[in-house]
């Protein structure tokens, strides 16, 4: 009886060892022949010229779970931890600028999973992925356009993951790591001035312009006219005035603007008001913006920045700010265009005030005891609510004044 | 029994909720957020109307007045000692008054925002004459922003052009200049002066205070964490030499120790009395008192519960 009972033990025993190794085996050793066995089209992922290395490995469950998971295609967990988990985020896309795909987590918006033939496994061509996101017509589409550009290499100067640079530039002074700054040809190019130590992208546009050497779309008169010694010493980069008087040498008439209630009038960053927002030379943006609008206003309006990309749900033209406020001065608060009339301005909310809840004189807010108007209810700079309401729209709102 | 035990557990989750909100609602970022009354609030009157954009007031401690200028109606308007209307002064040199000191021999000094200059207010023969700054370059550009009096009623003003703020005599004579020229200042919005004469200034951009001794010198400069020191827009200091910070994002006021520590915070972001939505500007009487403008109201407060 003993004995009998010792074999049916060790015939267990070996038949669990049995078990417990073809299961390792074909989970670890072969998965790739077990998941073929299905999955025909997985041997086309080795025509590629690159293949993922857990792909070329075998090792399927790396990232899927053969039995069952909440994700799609039994992927074992989100898709950003299963990329970050052998591509660490912190460590490999680091940089006070990260490319949005990559916060997000949506590295498959640009690399394929198993194989590919393009370098990095990206979808496609570095360009093409590029302009899927980017407007192609804006980077390319002018008449003269930078060669990397034109040749669609994006990444010869941006960081497609993330940089410590705005942009996502590679490095500081790209442009001097192919262009000689202190060329003889670069200085004929600049009417004799030596620019080395200048800051290239005052005045040229990296991808793409109508005007001749890829200067900006629009251009300071004296600038366009090479007129240099209107602001320049003659010969020099030194500029002729100090601070704001060097503007408001030509521009003294544009103070008027300032002499507001609420107002810019500002040293600011640079000492010259004028400087915080306008370029001298030339800009692709209206009014020789230094930068995108929102970039102009968040880099002194940062806390906003901050409000406005925690918001769940913000004002549709929020990038848009000069559409609503005015950007020298403004007796109005907020530096509004229109004051209270702001929102029905060239017909974009032109319900407003004929709205069903009245505003204006004949409804004061009993809070604040002002006449109601649309930023009563809403905020345009952001809010968790739908509609950019400053409260939820069944019943939070409406009693911060009708009290039940 | 099986009831008893519901109560029981009932009441102690009822105990902590009270606790977690008691201790929440006391504190924001760990700063301890203390009580003020609020004692007044003006905007409106069937004689006065209501406001339109106050920029500043200003409270005479011998006479028992509060003066405000209402920049868009372009006037100065008066109150008494219970901050009832009086009487205003409406001028067409009355441009856009921002900001407005009153010395104790009765003359009045406004800012105007249309213009950038000092005014000198003469109420009695009811002339607004424009102050000429001596000892200047005419040809130096100044745009006066807010005012200040300081222990010897000099005129202390913002230059906002310039990252700086002047000393003046009452004449116009320019007695000091005081431009620290340190990194990281991007010009000050508003100014007050303390018992002692030291000099507070804020920099709304550099999220700082700048204190400054009466020589000029710079003594400190503080601020706190950007969460909670978000956008100061101006200053006051009350009789034991704490700092008042207004923070128009946040809603609240940063009280801080003299040696620039922060102490508490006063109020909380709103639109209701008691609250502050989008405040600009904040004064501390000669009784502690703090006024705030908050859109086109003027709220007073008295610290503590009572």
């Amino acid at each position: 009886m003993k004995r009998t009972m010792t074999i049916i033990c060790l015939t267990a025993l070996t038949g669990l060892v049995f078990v417990f190794y073809s299961a390792a085996y074909a989970a670890k050793k072969d998965t790739r022949r077990l998941c073929l066995e299905c999955h025909k089209e997985v041997d086309g992922f080795f025509d590629k010229k690159r293949v993922h290395k857990p792909v070329a490995g075998g090792q399927c469950t790396a990232c899927h779970n053969p039995h069952a998971s909440k994700h799609k295609d039994l992927i074992g967990a989100d898709r950003e931890e299963l990329c970050y988990g052998c591509h660490p985020k912190d460590r490999l896309f680091r940089g006070k600028v990260v490319h949005q795909p990559v916060v997000e987590g949506l590295c498959l918006e640009c690399h394929a999973s198993h194989s590919s033939d393009n370098p990095w496994l990206l979808r496609g061509k570095e360009v093409e992925l590029c302009f899927g996101c980017h407007k192609k017509e804006e980077i390319q589409g002018r008449k003269f356009v930078h060669p990397e550009v034109e040749s669609g290499r994006c990444t010869t100067c941006h960081d497609p993951h993330g940089s410590t640079l705005m942009g996502l530039i590679v490095k500081e002074n790209m442009c001097i790591s192919c262009h000689n700054a202190g060329s003889d040809g670069l200085k004929m190019a600049h009417s004799g001035l030596n620019v080395k130590g200048t800051r290239c992208l005052s005045c040229h546009s990296p991808h793409s312009s109508d005007n001749a050497g890829i200067v900006k779309a629009n251009v300071h008169k004296p600038f366009a006219e090479k007129r240099c010694d209107v602001c320049h010493e003659p010969g020099s980069k030194e500029v002729a005035r100090k601070g704001y008087n060097m503007c408001l040498a030509c521009h003294d008439g544009t103070m008027q603007s300032f002499y507001k209630r609420y107002n810019h009038l500002m040293a600011g960053k640079e000492g010259n008001f004028c400087a915080d927002c306008h370029t001298p030379h030339a800009s692709d943006e209206r009014a020789l913006l230094k930068d995108r609008e929102d970039k102009t206003c968040w880099q002194c309006h940062e806390d906003t920045e901050g409000f406005t990309h925690s918001a769940r749900y913000v004002h549709p033209d929020l990038k848009k700010c000069l559409d609503c406020h005015v950007s020298h001065g403004s007796n109005a608060r907020y530096m509004l265009t229109a004051g209270d009339n702001t929102c029905s301005m060239e017909g974009c909310h032109p319900s407003q005030g004929r709205f069903t809840h009245p505003v204006g004189e004949k409804a004061i807010d009993p809070r604040s005891r002002e006449p109601m108007n649309c930023s009563t209810c809403h905020n345009p700079m952001g809010s968790p609510e739908e509609f950019i309401l400053r409260a939820g729209k069944v019943v939070e709102l409406c009693i911060k004044c009708h009290q039940i | 029994m099986s009831s008893n035990i519901v109560d029981a557990v009932k009441t102690n989750v009822l105990i902590i909720v009270v606790l977690l909100v008691a201790l929440c609602g006391g504190s924001a970022y760990g700063v301890e957020t203390k009580k003020v009354r609020l004692a007044h609030l003006i905007a409106t009157d069937e004689f006065m109307g209501r406001f339109n954009e106050p920029g500043s007031v200003f409270y005479d401690g011998l006479k028992k007045r509060l003066y405000v200028t209402d920049s868009g109606n372009k006037r100065l308007v008066s109150f008494d000692e219970e901050f009832r209307y009086l009487s205003e002064l409406s001028h067409k040199g009355f441009s856009i008054p921002l900001s407005i000191v009153k010395t104790s021999t009765g003359e009045f000094y406004i800012t105007d925002a249309e213009t950038g200059q000092i005014k000198f207010v003469d109420v009695k023969n009811r002339t607004i004459v424009p102050l000429r700054i001596k000892g200047m370059d005419e040809k130096e550009r100044f745009v006066a922003g807010r005012l200040a009096l300081d222990e010897k009623e000099n005129l202390v003003v913002t230059d906002r052009l310039n990252r700086r703020i002047l000393v003046l005599r009452r004449d116009g004579t320019l007695l000091k200049t005081i431009e620290p020229g340190v990194e990281g200042l991007y010009g000050f919005v508003d100014v007050k002066v303390d018992e002692k004469g030291y000099i507070y200034a804020v920099d709304t951009l550099g999220r700082k205070v700048y204190m400054f001794d009466r020589t000029g010198k710079l003594v400190r400069r503080f601020g706190a964490d950007n969460r909670i020191m978000r956008f100061p827009v101006s200053v006051a200091v009350d009789s034991r030499g704490y700092v008042y910070v207004l923070d128009r994002h946040s809603g609240r006021i940063l009280v801080f120790s003299g040696r620039g520590d922060l102490q508490y915070l006063l109020l909380r972001k709103g639109v209701s009395p008691g609250e502050l939505y989008n405040p600009g500007y904040i004064y501390i009487d000669v009784e502690d008192r703090i006024y705030t403008i908050d859109g086109n109201r003027v709220q007073i407060f008295v610290e503590g519960d009572q």
